[in-house]
């Protein structure tokens, strides 16, 4: 019996699937939205991520305000101390958010 | 194709026929791997402009966009509808799924499915895109004062562009160039994101890296000894606060953390707990007049609620 057609069809198989193996990986790492973060932060389609996990979330203690001042700043008394950031407000008191409403476009 | 112009012998014939099999496997191979190319290389579906029409204004220095990164794409629509109202639009985004979430109209978030492999500790999270003019420029400065580039400037069609980076104490954040302009400054209404909060190690010297990249003016607000609360603000609006991470902060990195505007923080947690979230911070009343509270989805990224009193705010002149 001859077996040659045989190994051939084997080698055929082999090159085909090594190929398409070989496209595959080079499409997996190709394009826009496919960069790896590597770390402890992974990314998805480019435009987002996970986190390193955390567990409890920090307790706020009383006294711990995270919003802004709604007006004007009513009460602050500055804190123009030496600092790592540049200050150039002098007195002026903090602003708040935006007011205004939506316009219509 | 003709195999055989000249007689040949049996071994001869059987190799030619052995050679025009393996071009014609080869060639069958190579068309399959271009099918998969082109189907796995389709361009990122176009996401939704920022603004619509749009327009000629830039805040540089703005959270203008918020992204979550999600393991359960169906479970955060549901949360995040029922909660505020929010409606989605789905799409591919290469390969994944995008969902747009906009609130009468007005898009307010971007949703990505990205499912967590067995064993994958990742913690979903909200990421905060802050404006700039011109991304590579502040991807450079970025760099020159300590922070470490999670995804290079790249461009989204109908987006603009964009960078994700570390800054040096870790808090994750993105900045992008709308091509569209940015939204305008107003009030934000009940379901929309009012406020940023980073949450670090030395809010005084993250002040200096963010002010490096947004020219922000720099406010420090009275607070408790030890615990230091700065305000970032840029074209005369306040635009994110940075504080020092509670005194229990070893287990919670430095992180950005993003406020939605509710009418009523109490009641807001008590649905977030009937949709299945958790409260992280239990209500309570804030510099501002209004109770916050931190809540997290059924996935577990965490964010804010931020009560807003109706009453006009200020803008103060310089």
């Amino acid at each position: 019996m001859n077996t040659r057609p045989l190994r051939l069809s084997a080698a055929i198989a082999v090159s085909g699937i090594a190929a398409v193996t070989l496209a595959a990986c080079v499409v997996a790492g190709a394009g826009p939205g496919y960069g790896g973060y590597g770390g402890d932060v992974g990314m998805g389609a480019g435009v987002g991520y996970y986190e390193p996990i955390g567990g409890v979330y920090g307790l706020w203690a009383p006294g711990y305000q995270v919003g802004p001042y709604r007006d004007g700043g009513r009460g602050w008394v500055g804190g123009n101390g030496p600092h790592a950031y540049h200050t150039s407000h002098g007195v002026r008191s903090p602003p708040s958010i935006p007011s205004r409403s939506r316009s219509r476009r | 194709m003709r195999a055989e112009i000249h007689p040949r012998s049996s071994d001869s014939r059987s190799s030619n026929r052995s050679a025009i099999l393996f071009r014609r496997g080869v060639l069958v191979a190579l068309l399959a791997a271009a099918g998969i190319a082109t189907a796995s290389a389709e361009p990122l579906a176009l996401l939704p402009a920022l603004v619509a029409p749009a327009s000629q204004e830039h805040h540089v220095g703005k959270v203008i966009f918020v992204e979550l990164v999600t393991p359960d794409m169906a479970a955060a629509k549901q949360f995040y509808g029922g909660l505020f109202g929010w409606t989605f639009t789905d799409m591919q985004a290469g390969g994944l799924d995008y969902a747009d979430a906009s609130l009468s109209g007005h898009p307010v978030a971007g949703l990505i499915q990205r499912k967590l492999a067995a064993g994958e500790h990742r913690q979903p999270a909200w990421l905060s895109f802050i404006a700039v003019r011109d991304v590579d420029a502040t991807n450079k400065e970025a760099v020159a004062h300590g922070a470490k580039v999670m995804y290079s400037p790249h461009n989204l069609p109908n987006r603009g562009r964009e960078a994700v980076f570390a800054d040096p104490q870790g808090a994750i954040f993105a900045v992008l160039t709308s091509s569209s302009g940015d939204p305008e400054d107003v009030m934000a209404a009940p379901g929309e994101w009012i406020w940023s909060s980073l949450i670090t190690t030395n809010p005084d010297t993250a002040a200096a890296f963010y002010q490096t990249l947004f020219d922000y003016e720099i406010f420090e607000l009275p607070g408790k000894p030890g615990m230091q609360h700065l305000m970032f603000a840029s074209d005369n609006y306040a635009r994110a606060g940075a504080n020092s991470l509670p005194s229990d902060k070893a287990i919670t990195p430095p992180h950005w953390l993003n406020y939605v505007r509710v009418d009523d923080t109490a009641a807001m947690t008590s649905k977030v707990i009937a949709l299945g979230g958790k409260v992280l911070v239990e209500p309570r009343m804030d510099r501002h007049g209004g109770k916050v509270a931190v809540v997290a989805d059924p996935s577990g990224a965490p964010f804010g609620l931020m009560e807003w009193p109706n009453a006009e705010t200020k803008e103060v002149s310089k």
